[in-house]
Order: structure tokens, then C-alpha cells, then sequence
């Protein structure tokens, strides 16, 4: 996938989040994107690391500036909460111009967005941080990678942790079918 | 390392601590702790530039082998037994991870592919040093410049700004999270009588990046020492030993191009005349508001066949960053994003300045043809860009 393409495939997921009822910030999107390559095989060329809120990369980050700066993606303020993260026409025109790839990853981009877009921005970070721990420790227990969770994100409860160990579990089997 | 120091104390002074970021904030109440990240943050920022080649960033992709950048470089030093007999003298010893991690902070730990992960006590270390707005780094590049670059862009009120900095919790980020106690973690920002120097820090990178770091002409200085660099250096490359590193600085560099510039047989000679005799390229087109992505690209490749691969550059400044978004204690006690307070930080453009540069023996021309096709040749560009 180029570059274009890539940004064709992260407008027509902000776009799906929006649709889907997501506040669609950049939060939002950097943890459905981590998801998303994770789980269903989009492969973006972007690197993740564990870093504020969970699962984070800052060559997204960079990707969707250069997409604003290109105009396919604005950026809507919405005091006193944090900005949503828009398409815009040219961001459309960028999706049909890459209609082959769109009809590729299309499918994926729909069932990550109906999964996650109705979740808030904490119940994302926890989710995306399960996956990080379960991707670190694939054989462990649900306690344990739950604990872990824990350490490593102190603000998230010990049942937090758990049941959002559970819900990755479960999305995990579910994207094999789609994968 | 003085501004990181001073950084660190401000954040962890004991009645700057709130009970909703003491569980993540070392204070002087526990001291061992507190001493060596003090310790690490200073040696981290000290460590920061190490890995930079001569003339700091210019060109450093092609004069590197493959895989190497001096975030790489720096991270090989500080692993080095150079500095490795240092962290040995030290009390309390200060683990090199911990002092390249903070050095390079988490988007070139990324970038490098390294493994590992920043708690979230780590993450505000690292904004410390090396954070979009308050990082040490940057405070200390925007004055250091401006002073020996004889511009008044890059200064602002760094003492205010620091004596505001605190951590603070997430401020809310959507509809439902509570306006008075948002979750998430907290992170490096200002009180609310820092935002206007946090504002002024912002300006003063703004205008430092249109007026020095990647105005024209010292985009095209890059890429005549570039050409000298591969022309002059054996292979074309540096070396990555840390001692031949450590061996080479912008004094070799200039005296092997005066040297090459006086004499027509030397490798590099055209180039290093260009840069001595201030026979650089010029600007022959810019990109303007509107253009497409890739417009300034396929002209300079368009003129490249017309007037000769030779005599055309393609130059840009990087993507201006998107203003950054960080939490703002605000008078009432609350936490605030930083972007619904400043319409300034809101409005900082995150446009990117391309140009072509032509030869300025062909320059009248070359404008004058890229003038008169310029739509045809962005439309074309324009179209090709589909699957």
C-alpha cells in the first residue's frame, strides 16, 4: 500500500467512525488504526508503541497533519472538549480515486467501525492496551495479562482490566473469520 | 541540561504535586527516586545532540548507511563504552535504557524500532526533554539560535514559561467525560498564566522555521553540502564507529571545502565553490495555497529533463507539526485543553513551503518555462496519482 493509499484507507475509516457515532478525535482513531493492523490485516506502514493512553504512533500522528495540511481531513473544534477529526470533499475524491483499494480493505474498515466506534476514548485506551499486553504475552492467562494491564496503566482498575482483557479475547476470535 | 534540570524541579516540588498526579509523580518525599530521575533527565538532555553529524541534520539519510540516523548514533553512544566508564563513576548509576530512552524520547524510540514502552512517569520525562511545546530541547534551540543567528523570531519569556509548567491530569477529550475529574493519565502542561508564553514559544518556532531553519535559501545550502559531503567523504558516507564520530565536526568539514574550493581537481570542488562563492541555486517556483500534494515534485522532475538533472533541486521544509494539544490548569482548578483556550495555537498553519531551485546560470529561463506550463504539468501529476 503507498502512501496515498494508506491515506485513502484512514479517510474512509474516520469516515466510518463519524458514521458509526464516534467522536472520531485522534485518540479514537489511533486506537481503532492499532486495532485495525492488528487484528485485520490493513497493513499500514506505521509503528506503534506503548505510550500515552496505550498503543500509540507517532508516524500516524505525522499522517494525518500531512493530512490535514493536504486538506483531505479537518480538524473541528469542539469546546471544552478535545477537537473531532473530520473528511472532507477532498478527502472523498481521495477514497474514489483509490476505489480498488477502498473495495479491498472496505469490509474490515466496516466491521472495526461497527465494533468500536460507539466506545468512549478510555474504554479505546483500555481495549487498545489489552491487545498490546496480549500481543506481549500471547500465552498468558486472562488474570495475569490483566495485572499487567494494571501496572502498566495505573489509572485502569483491576476489573477494568479484566473485562477489557475479555472483550480483546473475544474481538480477536471474531477477526480470524474476517481475516 | 540546565532547563531540564530546572523542568524537573518545577514538576516535582513537593506543593506542586496535586493527590491526582502524586501516584505518578516522584517527589522529594521519596528521594531515591527522585535523585536519580533527576539525574537521568539531566544526563538525557546532555546526550540528546550527541549522535548529530556535522552541520546537524543536513542530508543525514544519504550520508549514513542504511538503516542509520543520529537518533541511532545517539543511542549507540550513550550504550558505548565511551560513556559506559562515565555512568560507572556515577551515584546512583543511571541505566543507559533509561538515559537513551528519555534522550530520544518515545517517537524515535518508535521510529528506531526499538522495544520498549514508556510508563506514563517516563512519557513525562521524556516530553521534558524532547515534548512538542515545553521540551528543554527545543526552548534551548529557539533562543541558542536566535542569538547567534542575529533574529529577534525565536525569544520568548522561558523563565515564565518554566515557573508554569506542571503535571496535570487528561483534560476531557469527548461529550461524557467529566468536565471536573476526566480519566486518563496526566501529562506535561502550564498553568493558565503560562499559556501566552507557551503561545509565544509556539511563534517563535513558527517564524524560526519560515525565517531560519528552512528558508530557501539555506534549504539549497543543505543540499550543496550534501553533494560536497558525498563528493569529499570516503564512499560517500561517514562512518558510524563512535570514535570516528566523535573525530569529525563542522571545523574538518570547512577546511576540507575551502581546500576543495581552491582547487578545480578536488572532489567536491563544484559544489564547495558553489557554497564559498554564494553561486547557489535559486528558488525558480513555490508552491502556492491549492496546489496538490506532489505539484512542486513533478515540476522540478519536469524542468530536471528540460534543462538537465544537473541544474534542478526539489527542497521542502518537513510538515509543520500540528499545534499541540496539552492541558492547561486553568484558574478554576480545572484541566483544560490547551486548543480551546488559545485561538492562536488553533490557527498555526500546518502548511509545507516547496520549492524547485534551478542553477542560477539558467535561472531566467528555467522560470520562465516552468511559468507557462506549470497548470499542465501540476494537472497531469495531479491525475496519475490513482489505483
Amino acid at each position: 500500500m503507498n502512501r496515498l493509499a494508506q491515506e485513502a484507507v484512514l479517510a474512509g475509516l474516520t469516515r466510518r467512525l463519524d458514521k458509526n457515532g464516534s467522536w472520531s478525535g485522534e485518540t479514537h482513531i489511533q486506537k481503532v488504526a492499532y486495532v485495525l493492523r492488528e487484528l485485520a490485516d490493513v497493513p499500514f506502514q506505521f509503528n506503534f508503541i506503548l505510550y500515552k493512553h496505550g498503543p500509540f504512533s507517532f508516524e500516524l500522528r505525522d499522517e494525518l497533519s500531512s493530512m490535514r495540511a493536504d486538506g483531505f481531513l479537518e480538524r473541528q473544534p469542539q469546546l471544552p472538549y478535545g477537537p473531532r477529526i473530520l473528511v472532507t470533499e477532498r478527502g472523498r475524491n481521495l477514497e474514489e480515486r483509490f476505489r480498488r483499494t477502498m473495495s479491498t480493505y472496505g469490509r474490515k474498515l466496516d466491521w472495526v467501525a461497527e465494533r468500536l466506534a460507539q466506545k468512549n476514548v478510555l474504554e479505546l485506551e483500555r481495549l487498545a492496551t489489552a491487545l498490546w499486553v496480549t500481543r506481549q504475552h500471547p500465552r498468558s492467562r486472562v488474570d495475569r495479562r490483566a495485572r499487567t494491564l494494571s501496572v502498566i496503566k495505573p489509572h485502569v482498575s483491576r476489573e477494568e482490566a479484566l473485562s477489557s482483557v475479555h472483550e480483546i479475547d473475544a474481538l480477536i476470535r471474531e477477526a480470524e473469520s474476517i481475516s | 541540561m540546565e532547563l531540564a534540570g530546572r523542568i524537573y524541579d518545577v514538576v516535582t516540588r513537593e506543593d506542586n504535586v496535586t493527590d491526582e498526579i502524586r501516584e505518578v509523580v516522584p517527589t522529594m518525599a521519596n528521594s531515591r527516586e527522585h535523585s536519580y530521575w533527576r539525574s537521568v533527565v539531566r544526563l538525557a538532555a546532555l546526550c540528546h545532540d550527541t549522535g548529530h553529524l556535522p552541520f546537524s541534520h543536513a542530508a543525514e539519510e544519504a550520508l549514513l548507511p542504511k538503516g542509520w540516523d543520529h537518533e541511532r548514533m545517539t543511542w549507540e553512544i550513550i550504550h558505548s563504552d565511551v560513556l559506559g566508564a562515565v555512568w560507572k563513576t556515577m551515584v546512583p548509576k543511571p541505566d543507559p535504557d533509561h538515559v537513551g530512552m528519555l534522550a530520544l524520547g518515545p517517537r524515535k524510540i518508535e521510529k528506531l524500532r526499538l522495544d520498549f514502552a514508556f510508563s506514563p512517569w517516563e512519557g513525562i520525562l521524556a516530553e521534558i526533554i524532547v515534548g512538542d511545546v515545553f521540551g528543554a530541547d527545543r526552548i534551548d534551540y529557539l533562543l541558542r539560535d536566535s542569538l547567534h543567528s542575529g533574529v529577534a523570531y525565536g525569544r520568548f519569556d522561558h523563565n515564565r514559561l518554566i515557573d508554569t509548567l506542571r503535571v496535570i491530569p487528561q483534560p476531557p477529550r469527548e461529550v461524557g467525560e467529566s468536565v471536573d475529574s476526566p480519566g486518563g493519565e496526566p501529562a506535561l502542561g502550564c498553568k493558565r498564566g503560562g499559556l501566552e508564553s507557551a503561545e509565544a514559544l509556539l511563534l517563535a518556532r513558527y517564524f524560526m522555521f519560515a525565517q531560519v531553519y528552512f528558508h530557501p535559501t539555506r534549504l539549497i545550502y543543505d543540499a550543496h553540502l550534501k553533494d560536497f559531503l558525498q563528493a569529499w567523504l570516503p564512499e560517500g558516507k561517514f562512518r558510524i564507529g563512535v570514535q570516528d564520530h566523535l573525530g569529525i565536526s563542522d571545523n574538518e568539514v570547512l577546511a576540507a571545502m575551502a581546500s576543495a574550493c581552491n582547487d578545480p581537481g578536488a572532489p567536491g570542488h563544484d559544489h564547495a565553490k558553489r557554497i564559498l562563492t554564494r553561486k547557489h541555486f535559486r528558488v525558480a517556483q513555490t508552491r502556492r495555497p491549492g496546489d496538490p500534494a506532489g505539484a512542486m515534485r513533478a515540476m522540478a522532475e519536469a524542468a530536471g529533463k528540460e534543462f538537465g538533472e544537473g541544474n534542478v533541486r526539489y527542497g521542502a521544509s518537513p510538515r509543520r507539526p500540528e499545534p499541540p494539544d496539552f492541558p492547561v490548569l486553568d484558574r478554576d482548578g480545572r484541566s483544560v485543553s490547551s486548543l480551546s483556550l488559545s485561538e492562536v495555537m488553533a490557527r498555526l498553519p500546518a502548511s509545507r513551503d516547496e520549492y524547485v531551485f534551478v542553477a542560477p546560470e539558467i535561472r531566467k529561463d528555467a522560470r520562465g518555462w516552468m511559468n507557462s506550463r506549470r497548470d499542465e504539468i501540476i494537472k497531469a501529476a495531479n491525475e496519475g496519482e490513482r489505483d
